[in-house]
């Protein structure tokens, strides 16, 4: 079935586009000697990589829904990191295109195209914005190793530098200044949001009990000091806990996934302890406050509503069936029927099994089988047949930890399943 | 993709290097020519040299025959040929005002040069590049645009007599502006327009209200601030705005400062029309 692309992509596109449409009149043709040629593609990569730029600061917002034309807030974080990646390219194709378009002329002229007199400062200026470009990209990238990453976060606001030089600089160039306007501002503007006025609008809500579900794993029961937000089942929000005795991530927010019901008053978190931060909130002191920010996240859009669901859950990668199961026990009417299988690797660490055998008992329509990895090893095919017979037919949703993920997609991708029938959320860009 | 993001800054980088390491290194074998061993051109000569036939331009001091570059000229040929036969750095150190043309064109210029621009006595009208400055540091100082020495413009006119004046611009055989003045002890009276056409477009007959009627303004603005000015004060047309108030849309394409200046000049060669 060939699916329409997502709105989000196709409008990106347009605008990705637009000054390069506005511009191609006046850049005549492709063909020519290679000086003319080499000029036609110095220019054009210039004009796409500067778009691109602007356009990763535009997806990087976060503004709650923004990213859900875009099919959640994960896919816009790659999306966001391959205009970066793509642009960095461009950037220097540019650069080397228009310097070697010269070298016809003569080496003097290439260098000269390329290090001019200071007078033109357009040209230094877009010099400015590579090397800044390069300071936040390079730990990006990993150029010198794994940065740190709350430093990493301060070093890639560095990005509104070169954003800002990299738009100056096409703005003294460029014949039509009105698409580098409009994207200029889309994009800085985007960023300004970020960082200046998106954390004033953060969500207050007080930690009303830490639940202890297993070892290293909890979860938040969040009480909303004023409206509080309104989610849909498999979203995650951003979260900042505020309390002063944490050992670690006072301040720093961080993805976490909602287990609670739509229709709850709390707002449930199920917490792992994966790092610093997750550690710590492990013992956080009742009564004190957090901040939410949010909802991102589109994890069961439904591309075949009139197909049953097949859900496959394990590790901490549990808590959207978690939010899901609620729904359906909170008398939530499901599209289809759902099967949920539970893969943990032993019941000590099967820590919502109960309440997901009470819902299956009392609801229909949701069936639950439990599968532990040390009594049987990795989930086969023949589990599932047996268990859910026509699993190859559904809808399916998987969450987990890496490696499970990895697993279960080769798994029902040998089944014949098609890839746009398996939905599958990896926050890896944190 | 981190490798080849890493791997695609490393080239570049490296390339960069080659490309400045190699112009660096070969820098000595392609020292510029020297002026003293290029033919020595005349104004007069120069000024034979003015159309799409045989197209010379004299900037900086050097003096270029581009009349196998005029059809390959990214902007429309008469934009070009405006130039030919006259001293021409205005224009150059201008593509747009302001921007002068860049290395790459500079690169290209010196295929086609002939000789370097002399005076009458054979002096070098302007030091060439390759000519040592340095012993004539206040003159470097000093080097202005053409367009603001008024010596050098009352050198170049040879300070006309008083009378009433007619001359005309014209250009592939229509005429397209036709202007009178007096001169009283050389400033500018009564400057009028006889005639004003363009591509066919009688500006003296536009309306408000008509497309091209901002740039009539603009030529009644001309006369209106020539009008007491010094003779001399024709060569700021060069720079249209330092006369009109809005050149926005039309300095490069349709408002051309040159052009009157053209008929002016060809009044005073003219000679008096009619005594005042």
């Amino acid at each position: 079935m060939r699916r329409l692309p997502r709105p989000g992509d196709s409008a990106l596109i347009v605008v990705l586009l637009l000054p390069l449409a506005v511009a191609l009149p006046r850049l005549g043709g492709l063909g020519g000697p290679p000086e003319l040629w080499l000029t036609w593609v110095g220019r054009v990569t210039g004009i796409l990589g500067l778009a691109m730029m602007l356009l990763a600061g535009l997806v990087s917002c976060r503004v709650p829904g923004f990213d859900r034309p875009f099919g959640g807030l994960a896919r816009l974080w790659r999306l966001h990191h391959w205009l970066g990646f793509a642009a960095f390219i461009l950037v220097m194709v540019h650069i080397l295109a228009l310097g070697l378009a010269a070298v016809p002329a003569s080496l003097d002229a290439a260098v000269a195209t390329l290090f001019p007199p200071p007078s033109q400062a357009a040209i230094w200026l877009g010099w400015l914005a590579w090397v800044a470009m390069v300071v936040f990209l390079a730990p990006t990238f990993d150029f010198f190793g794994k940065p740190h990453y709350q430093r990493w976060k301060r070093l890639h606001l560095v990005s509104a530098v070169a954003l800002l030089l990299g738009l100056w600089h096409a703005l003294l160039l460029a014949g039509e200044a009105w698409p580098w306007w409009l994207l200029g501002i889309a994009g800085l503007g985007a960023i300004a949001w970020r960082k200046g006025v998106a954390p004033q609008r953060r969500h207050p809500y007080r930690i009303e009990q830490v639940v202890p579900l297993a070892r290293g794993v909890v979860e938040l029961v969040l009480r909303p000091e004023e409206s509080g937000i309104r989610h849909e089942v498999g979203q995650f929000v951003y979260l900042t806990p505020l309390d002063e005795r944490l050992a670690a991530g006072r301040g720093e927010e961080h993805p976490y996934t909602i287990a609670s019901a739509p229709s709850d008053s709390r707002l449930r978190i199920g917490i792992k302890d994966l790092g610093d931060a997750s550690r710590a909130l492990q013992t956080v002191t009742p009564e004190t406050r957090v901040l939410i920010e949010g909802p991102y996240g589109e994890f069961f859009e439904r591309r075949f509503p009139q197909r049953d669901m097949l859900w496959l859950g394990g590790g901490i990668g549990i808590t959207p069936f978690v939010a899901g199961a609620r729904n359906l026990g909170a008398g939530s009417v499901p599209d289809g029927h759902v099967h949920l299988f539970y893969l943990a690797n032993s019941p000590d660490r099967a820590y919502y099994q109960e309440e997901f055998c009470e819902i299956a008992e009392r609801i229909e329509g949701f069936d639950y089988t439990q599968h532990y990895y040390r009594d049987r090893g990795p989930l086969t095919e023949a589990f599932l047949r047996e268990h859910c017979p026509d699993f190859v037919e559904r809808e399916i949703y998987l969450c987990g930890p890496p490696g499970m993920n990895a697993y279960l997609q080769r798994l029902l991708i040998e089944q014949g399943i098609p890839v746009s029938r398996i939905h599958s959320e990896v926050f890896d860009f944190l | 993709m981190n490798k080849i993001a890493y791997s695609a800054f490393i080239a570049f980088v490296a390339s960069l290097l080659t490309l400045v390491s190699v112009n660096a290194l070969s820098e000595s074998e392609r020292d510029d020519r020297d002026d003293a061993g290029l033919e020595s051109i005349t104004l007069a000569e120069l000024a034979e040299h003015d159309s799409a036939e045989s197209c010379w331009k004299a900037i900086h001091g050097r003096v270029y025959d581009i009349t196998e570059y005029v059809p390959n000229h990214p902007t429309e040929e008469e934009v070009l040929l405006e130039w030919c036969g006259r001293e021409s750095t205005e224009g150059w150190d201008n593509k747009r005002p302001g921007v002068p043309h860049s290395p790459r064109a500079e690169a290209m210029l010196e295929r086609y040069l002939i000789g370097r621009l002399v005076d009458d006595t054979g002096e070098p009208l302007e030091p060439g590049p390759g000519e040592p400055t340095g012993a004539m540091p206040e003159r470097q100082a000093e080097a202005m645009s053409p367009a603001q020495d008024e010596r050098l413009a009352r050198a170049l006119l040879g300070l006309p007599l008083d009378g009433h004046y007619r001359g005309v611009f014209t250009d592939r055989g229509s005429i397209q502006v036709n202007i009178t003045f007096d001169l009283r002890d050389g400033h500018i009276e009564s400057l009028a327009y006889r005639y004003l056409a363009y591509r066919g477009v009688d500006y003296l007959a536009l309306e408000e209200g008509d497309e091209l009627y901002p740039v009539m303004l603009q030529h009644r603005q001309i006369a209106e601030r020539l009008e007491g000015a010094p003779i001399t004060r024709i060569f700021a047309l060069y720079e249209p705005a330092s006369l009109v108030d809005d050149i926005d849309g039309y300095s490069g394409a349709t408002l051309r400062g040159a052009k009157v200046i053209s008929a002016i000049r060809d009044a005073l060669n003219r000679g008096v029309y009619a005594w005042p």
